[in-house]
């Protein structure tokens, strides 16, 4: 075998075996006619018979060729040199033809990349697919929870699940040994691993009695932190760290991708040691909420599990008031579900426009193709003619589709790395495992086989046809199949782009809206500033209030200040307090029945709140600083949503107002009325809301921001506001960031959305006008004879123009109608990501449908102008 | 391409082998000894003598040198490689059994079958 494979090698190496083959067959011929001549015949007689007796020399030349081992090699690199010799002739086509192909596979395996982890990564547990997530769901929290009253009595009497589990949330956590570090420690049940099939990477699992109220201090650390913080010790196991001042025994490590069902970052897993008994007492005999997963017995479906759990749940139903009963549900969805929840409309949105630019790229693709074949039709009859075999002819189109589909996947890798990269940098922070968004080499292939495939198909279609005799003799006229097929594909062309274009609208229109609404407050010239403190050395709110008093001072005394708010939350900014409606009880009034209204934020801030961010009282007036000192007297600026609501057709000055119903609660009094500010996010309605004023007594310094208005740009302030704080106390790390970024962090999600689909739909338009485009240049060009002909008879240039434009606007109206249907139907889907703009907003379509007929005429246009530019005389002459 | 060429092809495979055995000979020489030897009856196809050859000598069973030929020209001399002697070997057994088989059917009579 070895040795066949050296021969081969030496007949691939042998350079001028052609010439010896001639040098061999001429001598056959001389041969024999000099063994004609010594038979007498005349020198030319022999020659003339020697010829006849051998037979076709040239074929018997090839034939020979043939048997070379690596022959087909040699008549591939032919192919290639005739195919790259046609695409140098016609530039245009080959550009354009790879550069749609680099589109298509670069968005798409970019946006597949990005998607594919969210919709379908393969979850880090054991048979991720019986996982489930149990609670309760409620019109205000759409993530389901469940409580203690409940998850216990589900344990005991459940029968769907082989497992049940839960966590209580994370908190954050201070490790404090000699290297101090802020961490998240998550507490879970003692069978939380189990049931999700983890095993740590080092050590064991809790125990049962760990997870038992006064139960053995234990923990188990996450992979990231053993690494960073103990350096890969594999003496970690049983060593006793320090949390919160505890000692706490290490028992394991966890494996490298753990990560908690509700994706929270965790550094830190502890037992939960929950007091079972007191669940049914605390938090009014319902408990502490806590969020389940359960592991399905084989062969149980979901809606099995829904069925035998559902009488279980409305057991325990009662323990909750029965005033909100019917506001809450049961909801079991797989874990994977719950996961993607809010990114899964998202996620489709844009598999589905990517779905289409591909598919336009692919048409684009194909439409070219047929082009260039429908005007090679006399050069492959001739090539045939001169005796190409078919095969050779189909090996021809399809090294040339080849040719195309692998510099267009070159170009599209390329281009996908760059496209991912910029989709990362673009993305929101809350768009889950971007950050390990890779290319993906499984998509990166499909997409490639999907183009080389489309290439490889409208590449052979045509060469697959015989070759009509006709079309040697007659001009070269396209087939009337291959036209109406060619099209059809720019009728969908500009329907798919139509579809993407609306959509792309629609979303930037929202997001203009979001971005240009007035928020009620300044965001520009305003920072905020957070001082981390640990939990050690502010141990009482006493000394929390010391220290922000003191940074509240130090402040105010940087030059450029303006002024300075303290409060425990900013509006558009995080998470703030927040009281029932029904909570707010009027003096004189009897209470509002107690399920009605919703819910009232609640902001406690110093009278420079208002100032800082410039929301105006609009009536009364402002809290004052002397007030700050006069902690028995409780005084509340209302909102004018919320003033409103409470007193309709009252002054609500000086109205007393208690926030709960205990008789020893303080009573506030109104002593003005704040403009209403964006508080909830940039899309929902305002929540009223009500501003406590914050005293200078220990109880009202629990969470502190502040917030600095200042003419200063930020780099030049920044730094002083974290010297002046690191000069009150070294150790707190301090957060300090202009608002807008805060605020705009808030769009984040939109933006994102907005500008991808804008992508993809400035993509497709592209890629359409250059179909809509070729397609009339070539019918342009089929016609010149035509043309000349009309002209000659006398028709004017105008109705030639007329005749050419024709043509291109049937196709245009056509995809524009249907376009226009698909995507009126398909902007449904878009309705929950839109802000203060329809699905079916009028202005937009009409904008996008003029939009995209007028390109598309403009790309008919030229070829059509340049049809009426035909000399007659050339044009009859062409044949 | 009619259905009896395999069979011929692996003929002429054959015959070209069975020539070379005897002593190295150029494409002419071949074409000449296998008409005389059998009288004339089997003319080769001249035009399939080469891509024969060729095919041959990429297999590795025969391997060709340039020399001189009868009357001094310089020609391409084809001669037996061992692997060539191999294959001799195997295709006349394989001819035999074939002959032989083909011979018991073709010569049957319906005494012989009865």
């Amino acid at each position: 075998m070895i040795r066949r494979r050296l021969t081969h090698l030496r007949f691939l190496l042998h350079p001028n075996s052609r010439q010896e083959l001639d040098e061999e067959l001429q001598f056959h011929i001389e041969q024999s006619i000099q063994q004609k001549t010594a038979q007498g015949i005349s020198p030319e007689e022999a020659r003339r018979k020697a010829l006849i007796e051998f037979g076709g020399v040239e074929r018997t030349r090839e034939q020979s060729h043939q048997q070379r081992p690596g022959w087909w090699i040699e008549t591939l690199a032919q192919d290639i040199r005739y195919a790259l010799r046609g695409f140098r002739r016609n530039p245009v086509f080959t550009l354009t033809a790879i550069a749609t192909l680099a589109l298509g596979i670069g968005a798409t395996t970019a946006v597949f990349s990005v998607v594919d982890p969210i919709l379908f990564r393969a979850l880090p547990y054991g048979h991720p697919d019986r996982l489930v997530s149990i609670g309760l769901f409620h019109s205000l929290e759409k993530q389901e929870f469940t409580l203690g009253g409940f998850y216990y009595y589900w344990k005991e009497n459940q029968t769907a699940f082989s497992s049940l589990t839960e966590e209580g949330g994370e908190t954050e956590c201070d490790l404090t040994e000699h290297n101090p570090a802020r961490l998240n420690c998550a507490y879970v049940e003692a069978n939380f691993l189990p049931t999700f099939e983890i095993s740590p990477f080092l050590g064991r699992n809790f125990l049962p009695e760990e997870d038992r109220p006064n139960g053995p201090q234990v923990a188990l650390i996450s992979y990231a932190l053993w690494h960073t913080h103990y350096n890969r010790d594999p003496g970690i196991l049983n060593r006793l760290i320090e949390i919160d001042g505890h000692k706490v025994r290490v028992v394991g490590v966890l494996p490298r991708d753990f990560e908690m069902p509700r994706l929270q970052p965790t550094d830190v897993v502890m037992p939960r040691a929950v007091d079972i008994a007191a669940q049914h007492v605390v938090n009014r005999g319902i408990g502490w909420p806590m969020w389940a997963f359960a592991r399905l017995k084989p062969r149980v479906t979901i809606e099995q599990a829904r069925e035998s759990m559902n009488p279980l749940y409305r057991d325990v139903l009662k323990i909750i008031p029965p005033e909100f009963r019917q506001d809450f549900h049961l909801r079991i969805r797989s874990l994977r579900d719950r996961q993607v929840d809010d990114i899964r409309l998202v996620a489709w949105i844009l598999f589905g426009s990517v779905l289409a630019v591909l598919l336009i790229s692919c048409a684009n693709v194909a439409s070219l193709l047929l082009t260039r074949v429908a005007a090679r039709q006399r050069e492959l009859a001739v090539r045939s003619a001169l005796g190409a075999s078919r095969g050779r002819l189909i090996r021809q189109a399809l090294t040339e589709a080849l040719l195309l589909s692998v510099s267009g996947a070159a170009a599209g890798c390329v281009l996908a790395a760059i496209l991912l990269k910029i989709f990362v940098a673009i993305a929101p922070a809350g768009i889950p495992f971007l950050d390990k968004a890779a290319l993906d080499p499984r998509i990166l292939l499909f997409t490639i086989v999907l183009s080389l495939l489309c290439g490889a198909i409208f590449g052979l279609f045509p060469a697959l046809q015989r070759p009509r005799p006709g079309a040697l003799a007659a001009r070269s006229t396209s087939s009337g199949s291959h036209a109406a097929l060619r099209r059809a594909l720019v009728v969908g062309q500009i329907a798919g782009s139509m579809v993407l274009l609306s959509g792309a609208a629609l979303l930037l229109r929202s997001f203009h809206n979001l971005q240009s609404q007035n928020l009620g407050m300044h965001t520009h010239g305003v920072l905020t500033v957070q001082a981390s403190l640990t939990i050690q050395r502010y141990a009482s709110n006493q000394k929390k209030m010391e220290f922000y008093q003191q940074v509240e001072g130090a402040l105010r005394r940087i030059p450029g200040v303006s002024a300075i708010g303290v409060s425990d939350s900013l509006p558009l900014a995080g998470l703030h307090d927040g009281r029932r409606y029904a909570d707010l009880l009027v003096d004189g009034r009897p209470p509002t029945p107690p399920n009605t209204g919703g819910t009232v934020a609640s902001r406690s801030v110093t009278p420079d709140y208002f100032r800082a961010l410039g929301i105006p009282i609009v009536q009364g007036q402002n809290f004052t600083e002397e007030q700050r000192d006069l902690p028995n007297e409780s005084f509340m600026i209302l909102s004018r949503l919320l003033a409103d609501r409470l007193f309709p057709h009252q002054n609500p000055l000086g109205q007393r107002l208690r926030l709960g119903w205990n008789d020893d609660d303080a009573w506030f009094t109104v002593v003005g009325v704040a403009a209403d500010v964006r508080n909830t996010d940039l899309k929902e309605d305002n929540q009223p809301e009500f501003y406590k004023l914050r005293h200078n007594s220990e109880g009202d310094w629990n969470h502190t921001i502040l917030t600095v208005e200042t003419a200063l740009p930020p780099e030049t302030i920044v730094p002083w506001i974290r010297t002046q704080i690191s000069r009150l106390d070294p150790s707190i790390p301090v957060d300090v960031e202009p608002l807008r970024v805060k605020v705009s962090r808030l769009a984040d999600r939109p933006r994102f959305e907005s500008a991808l689909l804008g992508f993809f739909a400035f993509t497709g338009l592209l890629m359409a006008v250059i179909g809509l485009y070729g397609v009339t240049a070539f019918m342009v060009a089929q016609r010149t004879q035509e043309v000349g002909v009309r002209m000659a008879l006398g028709a004017s240039r105008s109705s030639i123009l007329r005749l050419i434009l024709w043509d291109g606007v049937r196709l245009i109206a056509l995809g524009t109608t249907l376009g226009l249907a698909a995507a009126l139907a398909l902007s449904r889907l878009l309705r929950t990501m839109l802000f203060s703009i329809g699905p079916h907003d009028p202005v937009t379509f009409a904008a996008v449908t003029a939009l995209l007929a007028l390109v598309a005429l403009i790309a008919t246009l030229l070829p059509a102008s340049s049809a009426t530019k035909v000399d007659p005389v050339v044009a009859l002459r062409y044949e | 391409m009619p259905p009896s060429t395999d069979l011929l092809q692996g003929t002429l495979d054959l015959l070209i082998l069975k020539t070379l055995a005897l002593e190295s000979m150029h494409g002419w020489g071949i074409a000449q000894r296998i008409q005389q030897v059998s009288r004339d009856a089997l003319q080769i196809g001249q035009g399939s003598l080469y891509p024969a050859l060729h095919r041959l000598e990429y297999r590795g069973w025969i391997q060709s040198d340039w020399g001189a030929s009868e009357n001094n020209r310089r020609a391409k001399f084809y001669s037996l490689t061992p692997a060539g002697t191999q294959q001799l070997q195997t295709e006349l057994e394989t001819w035999d059994r074939l002959s032989s088989a083909i011979g018991l059917i073709v010569r049957q009579t319906p005494e012989t079958a009865s």
